[in-house]
Formats: structure tokens, sequence, C-alpha cells
């Protein structure tokens, strides 16, 4: 018997995938709540959302990382549930604790969950003691310089000092030879007591031309687990992706089934609950586990696409305590799927853009989504991160996705900021991107950073 | 559809009286001729209720915006819920036409289980309390006029 799904949720987050989550809940009959700062009073999915409360002035600090605010819109709005999007408190442990103290649901795994899957090591060696394949490195955290530089030059340069606390590309440093360790291990571990309020390191091979494929998994509260498939981001700049496809060019059928197989056994290991998605670097037809997000990912729609699944409203049900609606033998992967983060930034310079938007024309036709809460007229404000749209393509074959984001983008028109409109242009006319050619290193040497 | 000259006069009045009051919108019609004069954009969806307006009480949104601007306005500094008196059962802290000091507590807004005094931030008259007891209040949201 299928249970009833919450009444009202609380979106806690803003831009466009908080659009995409109020979306999600108008189509299971949810009421929702939108939370703002008061830079964002005008953004599109307040202006749809059921209720609306402001919570605090316009830098994050303020608005949308205040927990009380957060709690105690929740308790005067009467909310069921509270989804927390991507970034933001998604991804926080103390976050999710207090919702649940709070009698919320929050719309994810367990805290325990969100923590052990923080600490880098800590994942790894889940990873590792649950069979996944994860990088070489040392085991565990590193203590002292010396200990580094004899598991280095044991392991082979390069080597990479890694915080323990760190994630997304951030808190790393690279060493390229056993002259180097020494300074790479001491600058990573006082950045990382900065950036991070702690200075564990540890140590991982770095690898040389890999691309970063990852697996998005979904777990119920009744034992059911499935995977849903790889996406390939290695496009990306200062780690940060640029641009999405899936399935990955680089993988066949027989690879994607295996690391999905052993994928899922590992979450269900686990007793994992909601979505997932599980990051590796990929070599020489090899895996190796980097780390695994336990939330929603930006990149998320393009794996709808490709196997036509709310992923929003699986991680909805399974939060009510519904079981997944599909086994494992009912997903299957339909054509080709792309998607262009667009961003507030200059093209060349990558500077941020944010103003008003002029003239703003979407694409469409068959094939074409599009992700964003802009609006001519809408301004873009200046205290968050610059992505405001995303475009989603699908076609039948990569061929016909790549023909129709090229397509798509000629049409697009966002006027009043600049965006990275013109470098996906670029890119889709590139003769390596095209061939599905590329690895995490190339769109740097693209776009000339290298 | 009849021609109709355009009357200035008309349309002068209703852009003052759409001032006046802090209004969006305004349409008047005579027979079969109406003109709208608007001051947001057409087509966007329109803003949804906030918690305070959901009680039905006539809260004059359309004052809202001139009430923010209001160098007397005192304005909420957190999400929580509104409490005019210092227990329930007691007198509230203040009522309209009350003379206040500054720093002066009008009344308190609970969040998290802790009451925080609301203050004023200048002396002067109350002339209009818009926030309810037991009312849900946002960020930014104006409880208070002092004149």
């Amino acid at each position: 018997m299928e249970p009833r799904v919450f009444d009202k949720v609380l979106i806690a987050n803003r831009g466009e995938i908080a659009l995409r989550i109020h979306r999600a809940c108008k189509e299971m009959g949810i009421s929702t709540v939108a939370v703002h700062s008061t830079a964002d009073a005008d953004a599109m999915h307040v202006r749809l959302a059921d209720e609306s409360v402001c919570i605090g002035e316009a830098p994050a600090s303020e608005s949308y990382l205040n927990t009380a605010a957060l709690l105690t819109a929740a308790t005067i709005t009467n909310t069921d549930a509270i989804h927390p999007g991507y970034g933001l408190l998604s991804e926080n442990a103390e976050f999710s604790e207090m919702v649940l103290e709070h009698g919320f649901v929050f719309i994810g795994p367990s805290p325990d969950h969100i923590r052990m899957m923080g600490d880098k090591i800590t994942a790894k060696d889940t990873m590792k003691r649950l069979r996944v394949p994860v990088v070489p490195g040392s085991d565990g955290l590193v203590d002292n310089e010396e200990e580094a530089r004899k598991l280095a030059d044991g392991m082979g340069y390069p080597v990479l000092v890694k915080a323990s606390g760190g994630g997304g590309g951030r808190g790393m440093k690279l060493a390229e030879s056993t002259d180097e360790i020494g300074t790479a291990f001491s600058t990573a571990r006082s950045e990382a007591m900065a950036c991070f309020g702690n200075d564990e390191v540890y140590l991982e091979k770095f690898l040389g031309q890999p691309r970063h494929i990852e697996i998005q998994v979904l777990a119920d509260s009744h034992g059911g687990v499935i995977h849903l498939g790889d996406r390939d981001c290695s496009l990306q700049r200062r780690h940060q992706k640029v641009l999405e496809e899936a399935p990955s060019p680089a993988l066949n059928t027989e690879e994607r089934d295996a690391i999905g197989a052993r994928v899922t056994e590992a979450i269900g290991s686990l007793g994992y609950l909601g979505a997932g998605t599980l990051e590796f670097l990929y070599e020489n037809g090899q895996f190796y586990f980097i780390e695994m997000n336990t939330r929603l990912q930006v990149e998320h729609p393009i794996t709808e696409m490709i196997t036509g699944i709310d992923i929003v409203r699986e991680q909805i049900r399974i939060a009510a305590g519904a079981k997944l609606s599909y086994a494992q033998e009912d997903i299957s992967f339909t054509g080709h799927a792309i998607e262009c983060r667009i961003n507030a930034e200059s093209p060349v310079t990558f500077t941020p853009a944010p103003g008003r938007i002029g003239d703003y024309h979407p694409p469409g036709g068959l094939g074409v989504r599009v992700d964003s809460g802009i609006y001519a007229g809408y301004v873009v404000p200046p205290y968050y991160d610059s992505l405001i749209a995303k475009l989603i393509i699908h076609g039948q074959t990569r061929n016909e996705a790549l023909m129709r984001l090229r397509r798509a983008l000629h049409e697009y028109v966002i006027e009043g900021v600049e965006t990275t409109i013109p470098l996906h242009r670029l890119l889709c006319e590139n003769a390596d991107f095209v061939n599905g050619d590329y690895d995490i290193l190339w769109l740097e040497k693209f776009v000339g950073l290298e | 559809m009849a021609k109709h000259s355009i009357d200035e006069g008309v349309i002068e009045q209703l852009v003052k009286l759409l001032d006046e009051h802090g209004l969006t919108e305004l349409e008047y019609g005579e027979g079969r001729w109406h003109v709208r004069v608007s001051r947001a954009a057409a087509g966007l969806p329109a803003a949804p209720p906030t918690p305070g307006s959901e009680s039905g009480e006539p809260d004059v949104p359309q004052n809202r915006e001139s009430a923010a601007a209001h160098p007397g306005a005192v304005t909420s500094p957190m999400v929580g819920t509104v409490y005019v008196a210092p227990e329930p059962g007691a007198d509230p802290f203040i009522k309209v036409g009350d003379t206040v000091g500054e720093g002066q507590t009008l009344l308190l807004i609970e969040a998290m289980k802790t009451m925080n005094t609301i203050c004023a931030h200048r002396p002067g008259r109350v002339s209009k309390i818009l926030a309810q007891n037991a009312s849900p209040v946002e960020f930014g949201e104006v409880l208070i006029i002092i004149d």
C-alpha cells in the first residue's frame, strides 16, 4: 500500500534547483514553501510556490545557511519535509540532524551516512571494505612529512595530498617528485586548516589522464537499490563541471553493467537511503572511487532524459517511506543526453557577470529541456553562484544529440548579462568533443589555462 | 471597437491614485471602455501569499510597500511567531496611540523556542500595529509603525 506522501515540503535552496524541486512537488500534489533571502524575493520559484517566507538578508550565511531561520520557517508553515537541494546545507550532517530533531523529514540519507561520505577518508575506507575499487593511496591519514615522502616514493609520482575534510576539488596539492612532496604536504595541511578547520590529510596516486565518470543510485527503506547508469563529467574547469553527458562515450555496456552492479551491491550493504552519486576516475578501463555525494546532483537531468525517471520525485517518495517505483530490470537507457551549464560569467575570463536580464528566449523543440529560473527583467544577484540555466538535450543517438545541441545553442537568447553560451557553442563544434575524445584535463587546455 | 480619444486627465488621475494609495494596478471603466494603469510588468505569476496574510484579516496588502518605506517602520529581524504581550492573558506591551521611548519593548518574536524582544528604534507615537498575536512573520516584515 502506498504511504501518504507529504502534504507540504519546504525547499531549502534557491535558483534553478529550487524550481526543479517545486515542480516535482506540484506534480505530486504537494504544497511548496519557498524560503528566500531578500535578494531572491522575485525569484521564479518564490513566485510559483504556494507559500514563501523571507528568511534573511542576501548573504547565504544570513539566509540559506541560517539553520535557525530555516527551521523556524518550517515550523510556522507546518512543513512536513525539507528538501535541501544541492550545495548549501544538503551535505551538512548537523543540519540534517536538527531537521530530524525538530520533527521534520529530511529528504536525503541519514546524518550518519552524510557524515561518513563527507569525510573523504572514511568514505574511501568504506568503499574499500565494500569492494568498490578506489584510487591507490595512503592507508588513512598521513601525520608527517617523513611518512608522506616514504609513501609517495613507494607509490610513484605524481601524488596528490588531499584534505580529509575537503571534496569537490578543493583542498588538494600536487607533488610531481620527491623534491616537491615536502612543500605539497605542509601547504596542504595549512590550507586545509584554513578552509575546513581541520588539517588532516591523506595521499592518493595522481592519475594522468582519467575521465570523471559517476554512477547514480537510488535506494529505498525496503531494501530496494537500483542504479540509473553513468554520467561523464570530465569537462571541468578548476574542478567545476561545465558540460556533462550520459551515457559516457568511453564505456561499453559490459563495463557499465559491471560497475553499476558493484555500486548497487555496496550501497545495498550500507543501508543507504535516497539518491546518491558515486564519483570515479576512469583510466585504461579501470574505475577508481574518489568520492560519494549524498544528495541530488546538478547534472541529474541527463540521467532523467535517458531513463525517463524523475529523480526528485523518487527522492520524495523514498523519504516518505515508499518503495522504489522501479526494479533494476525496469531500467533501460534510451538515446543520449547532454547538459550545458550556463553561467552568468564571461565566456573568456569566467569573471562572474551578475545583472539584469534583458530579452530572454530559451530554445525549444523535440528533445530540448531548459532548467532555469530566469526570465526577462530578472536580476541575477551577485551573492550566489553564477549558474543561471541548464540546457539539456536528448537525442536518439549521440550524433542526433550533438546536432540538436548545436541548433538549440544558436536559438538561445539571454541578453543583459554575459553568459557562457559562446563557450558551449565552441565546444559543440570541436572535433575532440564531437568524437567524445576528452579527459579531465581537456577543457582547461581548451580554454587556455594550461 | 469604437475609437475613443484618450482623455489624459483620466490617466493622470489614475496614476495619482495609484501612487497615493501605494497600489500596483488600477482599472477604471465607463461602459465598454476600460483603462488599466499598472506598475509591475504584466504576465508574470503573482507573488504568493506570505504566512502572515493567510489569516484572512484585511491586512491591506497594497499598503505593504509604502509601510516598509516609512522611516518609522519597525521590521522583523527574523522569521518567527509574534506575541504582543509578555505572557498569555497579560496586557499587550503597546497599543495604537501610545508614546514609546527608544529601546522600549514593543513585542516578542519566538523562534526556535526562544523569545526575542523587539524594541523601538526611535521614540515616537505608535500609529499602526500590523503584527497580529500568535501570527508567523518573515524576515523584513513590517510589524509596527512609529510616527
